[in-house]
C-alpha cells in the first residue's frame, strides 16, 4: 500500500509520467485517439475536430493566462489573425497549406506580440481592457482592409492537398489535427521544465519577486505573448483549412470569452486542464442538443422552451463547477485519480 | 457517496448522454418520411426575427404533413437553436447530414457563409433568409437557393423607386441616395450592387456604416444632410433602424427613408412609433397587413393551433413560404419516381418555374444558371402604424 508517491532520484521526479498509472493511462488514451476515427462517423469526427482545435488554442491561451498571469480577451483576434493570414496565403499566393499553417503561426505570434506590449505596465483588469482592444482593432482591421482580406466577405481556402489527398475530410482532418495536438502537448508539457517556463511561472506568482530574482519582465512576458499567439494562430489556420472558409463572425468576442471559459473551467496553469476544459466547453451544447432531442420525444410539450433550458443549463452547469470545484477540471480529475489510488482505503 | 463518486457519476451521466445522440438510421422505403435538417435561432442576437421565421419553417411542415405530406410521404424536420453561433452551426449541420437528410434550412448570414463551402461539398440544397448576393455566384455556392429577392436588387429597385417617385413630384435636380448599413457582411452586401446601379443611372450615391451598438445616429444624419440625400436607404434590422427614424423625426429631417427587408417588419412599427410613419419597405414576402391568398393557408393553420398570422408577423409568412419552395423541389423529385437525395432535390428546384406562392412573393423560378428565386418585390408604406401596399412589382432588372 502506497502512502504516498515518493522518488528516489532526480530522473524519476523530473520524468513527465512518474508513476505506472499515469503511464497507462497515457496508453490508454492514444489507443482510444488511435481507434476513435474508425468507430465514429462524421458527427463524431467533426465534434473530435472542433475539439482538437479548441485544445490547441486553450493551451496557447493557458500558457500566456494561466502560467504567465496575463489575462487576455484577444483570443478570438489573434485566431482571426492565423485564419486570415492561412486564408490568404493559400488563397491568393497559392502557399500550400502546411506553409501557410507554420507562416500563420509566426505572423500571428508577431502580431502577439505587438498587442503584449501594454502588458508590461499593465495587470489585471487594465490588461484585459487593453486586449480586449487589441481584439475590436484585429476584428475592425480584418473587415475594413478590403485589399487583404476581401472585406466583410467570406474568405474561401481552397482545398488543403497532400500527396494526393484531401486533408479537411472530417477523417483525415482528424489525424491531421490530433497530431499537431500531441506535438503541441509535449512542447507545451516541456516549456514548462525549462528556464523560459519556470521564469513565466514566476511572473505569475510575484513579477516583482521575479525581477529580483533576475527574470527580464520585458523579455519573459513578450515571450509569453508570442508562445501563446504562436499556438493560437494554430488554431486558427487548422480552422481555415478544416472548413475552407474564413468568415470574421466565427472570432468575436464571445469565442475570446469562451476560451476564457475553457481554461477556468478546466484549470488555470494545467496543460490537462486546457484538454478538459476544451473538451468541455465544445462538447456541452451537443450533449444539451442531443439531451433535448431525448427529451423532446418523451415530452412533447416543451420543444417551445428547451432552447432557453439549454442555454440556462450551459450557464449553471458553469457556475456549479465553479462552486464546487474552483479549481477545475483538473483538479477533480486529481480527486478521482486520488481516489482510486488509494480506493478502499482511503483515509 | 464521497463528493468524488458524485462528481463520477455526473460525468457518466453526460457522456451518456452524448452517446444518446447516436440514434440508429432508418431505411428508405414507400413511405418513409424526408429528412430536412434546420437550425434557427432562437436564443441568440437575431432571436426577435429568428423565432417568427422558424415558427413558419415548422408551421409549414406540420401542416403539409397533416394535409398528406410530400406525395404521401411525411417530412421529418429535424431542427434545433444555434443561438448564432457558427460552431454549433457546423456541429448540428454534421449532426444532421449524418441522419440523412436532404435539404438544409438555415438561418442568416454567419451560418449561411460559414456552410456554403460543405454543403457544395456535401451536396444539399440550402435556403436561409440570408438573401446576400455573393450567394448567387454559382461557382462558390452551387447548393444555395434565394427565395428572397437578394438585398442587392431590393436595394436597386428601392433607388428605381426612389428616381421615379423624385420625377413624379417635378423634380429635377440631381437625385442623390445614401445607402445606411449595419456594419457587417449582412448590411454589405447590396453597396457594391446599389453603387454601380446609381452610377450607370447619374444618381448621386454614397453609403454610411452604421456603427455597432451606437445609442443615436445623429453623426450619420449629419453626413446625409452634408451629402444632400433625398432619400436613405437603410439596410439594419428592426431596432437600430428605429433609433434612426427616430433621431431623424426629433431633428425634423424630411429625406425619404426606405427600409430594406430586415427592418421592414411589424417589429420596426413597435419600436419606431409615430416615427416610422411615411417609412417605405421593400418587402419581398407581403405582410399580413395587406391580405393575399398565400396568407390564409398559414393563418388558418394558426387559428387552428389558437393564434393568428396577423399576431405572428410577416416572418412567420417568410418561414412558411421558404419552406415551401423546398418543399416543392423534394416533391417533384419524388413524383418524377427518382430517389430523394440532395442532387436530385436541386435538380428540381432548378425545373421550378413560375412557382405562385399566392402573391407572397412573385412567383419564384430557379434555373441551372440562376439561383435567383424573385427579382422583383412590391414596396409597402407605413400609413396608420401599418404596412400598405405602395407601388406595382418593380423588377431589379428591366
Amino acid at each position: 500500500m502506497d502512502s504516498g508517491i515518493f522518488h528516489t532520484t532526480y530522473e524519476k521526479d523530473m520524468a513527465l509520467r512518474r508513476t505506472p498509472a499515469q503511464k497507462v493511462r497515457l496508453v490508454l488514451l492514444i489507443a482510444f485517439l488511435l481507434v476513435f476515427p474508425f468507430l465514429a462517423n462524421r458527427y463524431y469526427l467533426t465534434l473530435a475536430n472542433q475539439v482538437a482545435i479548441a485544445v490547441i488554442g486553450a493551451v496557447g491561451l493557458n500558457i500566456l493566462t494561466g502560467y504567465t498571469g496575463q489575462i487576455s480577451l484577444g483570443q478570438g483576434g489573434f485566431m482571426a489573425v492565423g485564419a486570415y493570414s492561412a486564408g490568404i496565403l493559400t488563397a491568393r499566393l497559392g502557399m500550400p497549406w502546411w506553409g501557410s499553417t507554420i507562416a500563420a503561426c509566426f505572423i500571428t505570434a508577431l502580431i502577439g506580440t505587438f498587442f503584449g506590449i501594454p502588458s508590461l505596465r499593465l495587470k489585471g483588469l487594465y490588461l484585459a481592457i487593453a486586449t480586449l482592444a487589441a481584439q475590436e482593432i484585429i476584428i475592425w482591421v480584418v473587415t475594413h482592409w478590403r485589399a487583404l482580406t476581401g472585406g466583410v466577405d467570406a474568405l474561401v481556402v481552397p482545398d488543403p492537398v497532400s500527396f494526393g489527398i484531401r486533408i479537411n475530410s472530417d477523417f483525415n482532418f482528424y489525424w491531421v489535427a490530433w497530431s499537431i495536438v500531441g506535438i503541441v502537448t509535449i512542447a507545451a508539457v516541456n516549456l514548462f521544465r525549462t528556464p523560459y517556463g519556470r521564469a513565466f511561472i514566476a511572473i505569475r506568482d510575484q513579477d516583482i519577486a521575479a525581477s529580483v530574482m533576475g527574470v527580464d519582465l520585458f523579455k519573459y512576458k513578450l515571450l509569453a505573448f508570442a508562445i501563446s499567439s504562436f499556438l493560437v494562430g494554430l488554431a486558427g489556420a487548422l480552422t481555415a483549412h478544416y472548413r475552407n472558409i474564413v468568415t470574421w463572425e466565427r472570432f468575436t468576442i464571445d469565442i475570446s470569452v469562451l476560451y476564457l471559459a475553457m481554461i477556468i473551467i478546466g484549470g488555470l496553469g494545467s496543460i490537462t486542464g486546457s484538454y478538459l476544459g476544451a473538451t468541455f466547453i465544445t462538447l456541452l451544447p451537443a450533449v444539451l442538443t442531443n439531451l433535448g432531442r431525448a427529451l423532446k420525444s418523451t415530452f412533447p410539450a416543451i420543444d417551445s422552451v428547451l432552447p432557453f433550458i439549454q442555454q440556462a443549463t450551459f450557464g449553471l452547469v458553469i457556475i456549479l463547477f465553479l462552486i464546487f470545484e474552483p479549481e477545475g477540471l483538473n483538479k477533480i480529475w486529481k480527486n478521482i485519480k486520488d481516489y482510486f489510488r488509494l480506493w478502499p482505503f482511503s483515509y | 457517496m464521497s463528493r468524488t463518486t458524485k462528481w463520477l457519476v455526473f460525468m457518466l451521466i453526460l457522456s451518456a448522454a452524448l452517446l444518446s445522440g447516436c440514434g440508429g438510421q432508418e431505411s428508405g422505403g414507400e413511405a418513409a418520411p424526408i429528412k430536412v435538417g434546420a437550425i434557427f435561432d432562437l436564443t441568440g442576437p437575431t432571436s426577435d426575427v429568428g423565432t417568427p421565421y422558424a415558427e413558419g419553417v415548422k408551421g409549414f411542415v406540420e401542416w403539409k404533413n397533416a394535409n398528406g405530406g410530400l406525395a404521401g410521404r411525411p417530412i421529418e424536420l429535424i431542427s434545433s437553436d444555434y443561438g448564432y453561433k457558427v460552431d454549433q452551426a457546423e456541429q448540428l449541420y454534421s449532426q444532421y447530414v449524418q441522419e440523412g437528410v436532404v435539404a438544409f434550412m438555415g438561418w442568416g448570414t454567419g451560418d449561411t457563409e460559414a456552410l456554403r463551402t460543405k454543403i457544395a461539398a456535401d451536396k444539399i440544397p440550402f435556403m436561409s433568409a440570408s438573401y446576400s448576393a455573393n450567394l448567387l455566384d454559382m461557382e462558390v455556392a452551387p447548393y444555395n437557393f434565394l427565395v428572397g429577392t437578394s438585398y442587392s436588387d431590393q436595394a436597386i429597385i428601392a433607388i428605381r423607386w426612389a428616381m421615379d417617385d423624385w420625377a413624379s413630384k417635378g423634380n429635377s435636380d440631381k437625385l442623390n441616395v445614401v445607402l445606411i448599413h449595419h456594419d457587417s457582411p449582412f448590411g454589405q452586401s447590396p453597396v457594391p450592387d446599389a453603387q454601380a446601379f446609381a452610377e450607370a443611372n447619374g444618381v448621386g450615391f454614397t453609403d454610411i456604416a452604421m456603427p455597432k451598438g451606437a445609442t443615436d445616429y445623429v453623426a450619420e444624419l449629419a453626413q446625409i444632410q452634408q451629402f444632400g440625400a433625398q432619400y436613405v436607404i437603410i439596410q439594419n434590422v428592426s431596432s437600430p433602424a428605429a433609433v434612426l427614424l427616430k433621431d431623424a423625426k426629433s431633428q425634423g429631417f424630411d429625406a425619404q427613408f426606405i427600409c430594406l427587408n430586415w427592418c421592414a417588419d411589424e417589429i420596426l412599427l413597435n419600436l419606431a412609433g409615430d416615427a416610422a410613419e411615411g417609412v417605405m419597405g421593400t418587402i419581398p414576402f407581403t405582410p399580413p397587413s395587406s391580405p393575399v391568398p398565400g396568407h390564409e393557408a398559414p393563418d388558418a393553420w394558426l387559428k387552428q393551433n389558437g393564434s393568428s398570422l396577423a399576431e405572428k408577423g410577416l416572418h412567420y409568412s417568410q418561414g412558411w413560404w421558404t419552406m415551401a419552395v423546398m418543399a416543392h423541389g423534394i416533391e417533384l423529385v419524388i413524383q418524377d419516381g427518382k430517389e430523394v437525395t440532395g442532387e436530385n432535390v436541386r435538380a428540381a428546384l432548378e425545373s421550378i418555374q413560375d412557382f405562385d406562392t399566392g402573391g407572397i412573393t412573385d412567383p419564384i423560378s430557379f434555373s441551372p444558371t440562376s439561383h435567383r428565386g424573385s427579382t422583383s418585390l412590391r414596396l409597402f408604406q407605413v400609413q396608420g402604424g401599418k404596412w400598405t401596399q405602395a407601388s406595382d412589382y418593380i423588377s431589379a432588372d428591366q
